[in-house]
Formats: C-alpha cells, structure tokens, sequence
C-alpha cells in the first residue's frame, strides 16, 4: 500500500490512471466507513494540492476547491446567499470534523443525508471533475445519481465547485435531527429565495434525507413565486411533494418525514425572507 | 517524514496506513489521547494540529507530515498545570476522567475560536462575532462526549476558562 500526497492536480490525476486508489481528503467519512477492514489499496490524499483549498470570487461567481473544509466555509466572507451552506458547515458533525470535513467529500460520499447538498443544489451549484483527459462539468443535480452513487468515472476525481453569482437573495437551511447535536439528519431543507417587497419574486427549494438524493421541489417552487412570504404554507399541495420517496428507517418513520418536511420547509422559507 | 508533537519531532512511520491515534499510543507511547469509539463520535482523541482541533482516530498519522500536534501530555508546564486542567480540578469537570483529556483539548481551541470570532450553530447572526454564553460553550463542546454525565463541572470549567458576560 502506497500513500501519495501530490502537491498538483496533474500529478494527482496522473496517479489517478494508476488503478486503484482511493481519494481521502478529510478523512471523516472514509474512515468510519472502512470499519475494522484493512486498508488495501493506494491512498492518494488530496488536501495539499496546490490551489484546491479555499474559497475564490470571481466576477461572474465562486470557486470552491475540493479541499474547502466546513471551517474555511463558514470563516468566508460570503453573500447571503450562501448563508444555507454556513448554516449547514455548523451542523456537520462537531467542530473537530468540521475543521477537517471537506464540502467535495460530503458530496462525493453521496449519502442521502449529506448536510451540503440541499444548499448547494439551490445554489444550482456544478462540480468541476479532473482526470489525466481533461476536466468537466457538471451540475450537481446530475452527479449524485443514487444513494452513495455518482457520475465519478475511474481515474476521476472533484477539483473543485461553481456556482454562478445569482440575482442577490437570502438563504436558509433546517435540519431535523433526533437531537440537538451531533447528528444525521431525519430531514432538511434549504430555501433561496428573492423578494420583491413582501412578495417571492424567485425561490428555490431542496430537501434532503427524503429521496435516494436531495432533490429540488420545482413544482412547489414554481407555485410559491409571486406569493406573500405569509401565506406560502398555505399553498402547499400533494403534488408538490411528489419527487420525495422518505423511507422508514432507524432514524424516523416515513409518515413522520413526509409530515416534517412541509413544517421545515414553511420554517426555512420564514427564516430566509427575515 | 516527520511531524512535532508537543515541540519535538518524530519520525513518521513507513506504514503509512496507521492513524494518528494509533500511532501516538502504540508507537509513541503517548497515552493520554483516549481511544473511546475510533469513528469520530465521541471526541475522547480531540488533539491540536497548528492550533486547531481535530480528531486523531479519523486521520492517518501520514497526512500530518510537517505539522505541529499537541496532545494533553503538552499543555503543562513542567509540574505547573495549564489553567484549564486547574479549573478541571476546581470545578470538579471529570469522574472516570476518560474523556478529560479530550475535553480540554477541545477547551482550549474553543477559547482560540471564540477569540477570532468563528460562529458556531447556536451563534445568533454567523457573520458577527458571537457574545459567550453557556449554549456557545456547550454548543462547541458537542463533540466531545462524557459517558459519566460530568457535563455540567465541564462547563463550569471552560466558561471560567474562557470568562465572558453570561456564564
Ligand atoms: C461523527 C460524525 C458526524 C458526522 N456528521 C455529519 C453531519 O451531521 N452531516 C453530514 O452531512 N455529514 C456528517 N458526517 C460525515 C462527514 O463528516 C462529511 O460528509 C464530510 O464533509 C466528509 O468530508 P471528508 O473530507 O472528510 O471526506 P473523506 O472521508 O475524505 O471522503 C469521503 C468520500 O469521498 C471521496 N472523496 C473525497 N474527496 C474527493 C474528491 N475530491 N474527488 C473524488 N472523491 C473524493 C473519498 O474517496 C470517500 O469515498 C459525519 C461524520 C462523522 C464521523
Ligand atoms: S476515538 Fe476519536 S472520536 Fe471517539
Ligand atoms: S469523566 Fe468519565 S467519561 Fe467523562
């Protein structure tokens, strides 16, 4: 077993080639999940590639490179719309792993629970992805494909996240969890939203731990535009729900999650347009 | 390879497979980081890398080359206890004293982090400087678990340590 820590992308990705290797950046997720098995493969650790750490502006958005832990996160000076994705870096586990818990592997892991998706995906976050051919992009939506599952192909691996700057708005994120700290989400909800006066003039939604991945509510969304912040819960209506499958699991019952999920919603649409 | 701890250096091993918990205790024979649940839920292997907190069971001791670590066994001086490990005493903050040492690494970079101003999830607005209060401590000090329920003398101890309006 070799442990590489390369100190450039292209090196990175060249030892990508070599199969197998497995990526570790904060470790945080990797380590639970291998148990008392014994490390076999290569290792190829990517949190001291040059110029993968750290958040960038740019003039038409923000770069979040793969090795941006939930600390430099939530330390940023960022917009409002990114106040979803602080509010989520705060609930990641505790502050030990938020300080070594990178966003890129909270993606890549592709948990159902993942606390960054939701903030992302109403950011319209896309996922910059290398390999030794060349980089691509793609939006997040369509990287996470199932549970634990993405559109990683052999030899690649996340550089990095875009997202586009968008028309100014404010953002919100609730978790649900069975207790205050310390845990996997039961159900949560991210909210972007912009208004006119008291009016929703855009808004995009996300919940997650309710579907094999966090999806967008684009039929509720697109019912709630041009609604007063006060009166959005009492448009909500079955069909809107329809993109969620919650489970039963140890964490909640399906009834339960499906009930929680239009109160976080009414609670994070609220807690945006404050 | 080499990483410091507690200000001296030591070679990495060749193994690189190894964590960092694991090697401090076996290799090192620095006991004092406490192995409670090896998967990071319960805070007992907190230690310092350049001042900030991290678990040592969920990292390999490899990916810390060239960083500085402090564990519990460099807090002291000398004979002379650091001043959290004193009000640990005096507020009577541990009974088995399993997840002490951890709770006073995480003691010390709460007070680091509430210095530079970082928020935390209870902190009522993330973009000011968040005002002490006991929720903030307990809300930093959610990581680390006590299975003796010693919680309420942990407390006291990191809000005498970290001072402030409320406590
Ligand atoms: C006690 C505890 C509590 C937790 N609580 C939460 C929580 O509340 N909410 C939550 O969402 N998560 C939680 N987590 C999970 C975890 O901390 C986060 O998902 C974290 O963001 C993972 O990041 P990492 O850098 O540690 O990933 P790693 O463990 O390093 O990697 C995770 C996976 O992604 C792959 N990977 C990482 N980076 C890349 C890359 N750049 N390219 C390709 N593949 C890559 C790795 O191969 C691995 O399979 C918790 C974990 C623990 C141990
Ligand atoms: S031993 Fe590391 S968190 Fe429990
Ligand atoms: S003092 Fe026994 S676990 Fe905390």
């Amino acid at each position: 077993m070799t442990y590489h820590r390369p100190t450039c992308l292209d090196d990175a990705v060249a030892l990508l080639q070599c199969a197998p290797v497995e990526v570790i950046a904060g470790g945080t997720d990797w380590y639970p999940a291998r148990g008392d098995r014994p490390v076999t493969s290569d290792i190829l650790d990517i949190t001291r590639v040059d110029g993968l750490r750290g958040i960038r502006a740019a003039p038409d958005g923000w770069w979040i490179g793969a090795a941006t832990t939930w600390t430099d996160i939530l330390r940023a000076p960022l917009p409002p719309d990114f106040d979803a994705l602080k509010a989520a870096a705060c609930e990641v586990g505790s502050i030990q792993i938020q300080n070594a818990g990178t966003v890129a592997g909270n993606l890549c892991n592709a948990s159902p629970a993942a606390d960054g998706v939701p903030p992302l995906l109403v950011l319209e976050a896309e996922v910059e992805l290398a390999s030794a051919t060349g980089q691509r992009r793609l939006p997040l939506a369509a990287f996470l494909t199932g549970v634990r599952q993405t559109a990683l192909q052999p030899g690649e691996m996340m550089a990095g996240l875009w997202i586009r700057k968008p028309a100014p708005g404010r953002a919100a994120f609730v978790k649900l969890g069975a207790r205050r700290y310390l845990v996997i989400s039961i159900a949560m909800v991210a909210v972007w939203l912009r208004l006119d006066g008291s009016l929703i003039a855009e808004i995009r939604i996300a919940v997650g731990a309710c579907s094999p991945t966090s999806v967008r509510l684009t039929a509720l969304e697109a019912a709630l535009t041009g609604c007063r912040v006060a009166d959005c819960a009492t448009r909500f209506h079955a069909d809107h729900f329809v993109p969620l499958a919650p489970i039963t699991d140890m964490r909640a019952d399906a009834p339960y999650r499906a009930d929680a999920v239009q109160a976080l919603i009414a609670r994070a649409i609220t807690e945006a347009a404050l | 390879m080499t990483i410091e701890i507690n200000n001296q250096p030591y070679d990495l091993p060749d193994d690189a497979r190894i964590s960092l918990l694991d090697f401090m205790r076996e290799r090192l024979e620095l006991f004092g980081s406490k192995k409670g649940c090896n998967q990071g839920a319960c805070g007992a292997c907190t230690v310092l890398v350049d001042g900030e907190r991290i678990l040592s069971c969920l990292a390999l001791a490899a990916q810390y080359d060239g960083r500085s670590v402090t564990t519990i066994e460099g807090v002291a001086n000398g004979d002379e206890l650091h001043p959290l490990q004193a009000l640990f005493v005096e507020n009577e903050g541990m009974q088995c004293g399993y997840c002490t040492p951890g709770q006073i690494m995480s003691g010390i970079a709460l007070k680091s982090e509430l210095e530079r101003g970082a928020p935390s999830n209870v902190s009522a607005d993330l973009t000011v400087a968040p005002r002490m209060s006991r929720d903030e401590i307990k809300e930093r000090l959610s990581g680390n678990l006590c299975r003796c329920g010693a919680h309420n003398g942990i407390i006291d101890a990191v809000a005498a340590y970290v001072g402030g309006e409320e406590q």
